[in-house]
């Protein structure tokens, strides 16, 4: 799916004082792109992402998926959601968790993965009867991502979906989650704060700054995977992000 | 040993040494029956008249637990009627709380009035004292839903309807058992105090007799049965509440 972002603006009107959390971003996305959005806390990626998945309605401006709505897309079920919070519901197991998103698809859309081959995918086949509440931070982060398989989107908008883990469990997940994209290719926006997670999974980087959040910068991560921080050419692109988030935060202690 | 064991071995020793005390100061100062009946008095009262108190008993838990159902239903529906339409709340609310502050004591002889001896104006009473509780919880639970959740349903285009059956309705599931365990004991005490302004039945009357009659072992033997009901009712329900919300903190423990 591609994404056209034409002069997009949200102000949170309701808050005090008003706050402009996106000012007039124009970008595009090229189907099947996997786009990290990064920057300080407040330059309105997360906003972004949820104007994408019409979870918010945008000031002014205007985006397009694939020339539509974002409603019209959310409606018929290509964007899926992933945020910190695993968000699973506590009284179902695991199989019923992901069964239950795939209950609300269209009747004429049939799921290609079964609920187990999805639990299999993520390595959660033998935890497939157990209930959240009964698996570490790590396995229900990876119940809720094979939830978002079985929504077999081509849009994934990913809000910090691995924030909340250890370290181990973060770099795990993040690897897996590459096996899983590469097969499946869908377009996906990770909003994030890390830059080595940016620079281990994105094609592309677009670093925010704050207050009026704005496209501070736009790159193009054009390495094989999986990446290794060894080579060269990373040491370098992370030399270019560094930059681009340092002449951010420098604007805004100068603001 | 584990733990509910140990804290039910401590109840049943407290409840013991009170008995003990209460028996040995009554027999040591030689309080009179008619002050204060000892507890073996008492449960020797309760022994030789066990049809009485059963059929008593009978009578009252039933006028409480129908009472109770009416409450609960009439809370539970008027909540998710609230939910649905979020406009009524303001002016539900402020009725509910009128009639939640008009004393019961005061309007049980009018419903004996109005409705008689039998068993409708205890119902009414009971289903009046135990409707608040789960009014309130229940709509708090029912609004408290986790935004993250709700983001989600919303992207699968979920309607209300299935938001509602799905996430709402669950998530108040442990809100519904709060208020229970506050309705339930309740019940009890809404039926005795309807009961005690004139009824042809019931421990109510019972005790109102006994108490005319300065027969007050009489009157014990109807307390210690209210008070082991009201703990067993209270009990059953947090048994109820660990199989049903299994997913809680608290019912995983035990």
């Amino acid at each position: 799916m591609n994404i056209q972002v034409e002069s997009l603006t949200h102000i949170f009107a309701n808050s005090k004082p008003q706050r402009t959390a996106l000012a007039e971003i124009n970008f595009e996305v090229k189907s099947g792109q996997f786009v990290a959005l990064i920057g300080p806390s407040g330059c309105g990626k997360s906003t972004l992402l949820r104007l994408a998945g019409d979870l918010l309605q945008p000031t002014r401006g205007r985006i397009a998926l694939d020339g539509r709505e974002p409603a019209e897309m959310r409606a018929a079920h290509e964007i899926a959601w992933m945020a910190q919070s695993p968000a699973l519901l506590p009284w179902l197991d695991a199989r019923q968790n992901v069964a239950l998103a795939q209950r609300f698809m269209p009747t004429n859309r049939h799921p290609r993965l079964t609920v187990d081959q999805v639990l299999e995918r993520v390595g959660l086949s033998d935890a497939a009867g157990a209930f959240p509440f009964t698996l570490s931070g790590g396995m229900q982060q990876r119940l809720a991502l094979a939830r978002l398989l079985a929504l077999e989107a081509s849009l994934w908008l990913m809000d910090e979906p691995f924030a909340a883990l250890d370290e181990i469990s973060r770099e795990r997940l993040t690897t897996e989650l590459l096996d899983l994209w590469q097969p499946l290719h869908p377009t996906v926006l990770w909003v994030t704060h890390n830059i080595y997670e940016a620079l281990r999974l994105a094609d592309r980087i677009l670093v925010f700054s704050p207050s009026p959040g704005r496209i501070a910068a736009d790159l193009t991560i054009d390495l094989p995977r999986p990446r290794s921080e060894a080579d060269p050419r990373f040491q370098q692109t992370l030399a270019a992000l560094r930059a681009a988030l340092g002449s951010t935060v420098t604007a805004q202690v100068a603001q | 040993m584990n733990g509910s064991r140990k804290s039910g071995l401590v109840a049943l020793a407290l409840v013991l040494v009170f008995f003990a005390s209460w028996e040995a100061a009554v027999r040591f100062f030689g309080v009179p029956v008619y002050i204060l009946p000892s507890p073996s008095r008492t449960f020797v009262t309760l022994a030789t008249n066990p049809e009485m108190y059963l059929q008593a008993s009978a009578l009252t838990l039933g006028e409480s637990l129908a009472g109770l159902l009416i409450g609960v239903l009439t809370g539970g529906l008027l909540a998710i009627l609230l939910t649905l339409l979020p406009g009524l709340e303001g002016g539900v609310m402020t009725l509910a709380i009128l009639m939640k502050s008009t004393p019961l004591v005061a309007i049980a002889p009018l419903l004996t009035i109005w409705l008689g001896f039998g068993v409708v104006p205890k119902i009414v009473i009971t289903a009046l004292m135990t409707f608040f509780p789960v009014l309130v919880n229940v709509l708090s639970g029912l609004q408290h839903v986790d935004p993250a959740l709700t983001d989600l349903f919303h992207s699968w285009n979920a309607s209300r309807w299935e938001v509602f059956r799905h996430l709402r309705l669950p998530t108040a599931l442990p809100f519904l058992f709060a208020a229970l365990k506050i309705s339930a004991p309740l019940a009890l005490i809404g039926a005795v105090v309807a009961e005690w302004t004139g009824a042809s039945g019931g421990l109510g009357r019972t005790m109102w007799l006994a108490y005319t009659n300065l027969n007050l072992p009489y009157l014990f033997a109807a307390i210690f049965i209210l008070a082991a009901g009201g703990m067993s009712l209270f009990r059953l329900l947090g048994w109820l509440e660990r199989k049903v919300v299994f997913w809680l903190p608290d019912s995983r423990e035990s």
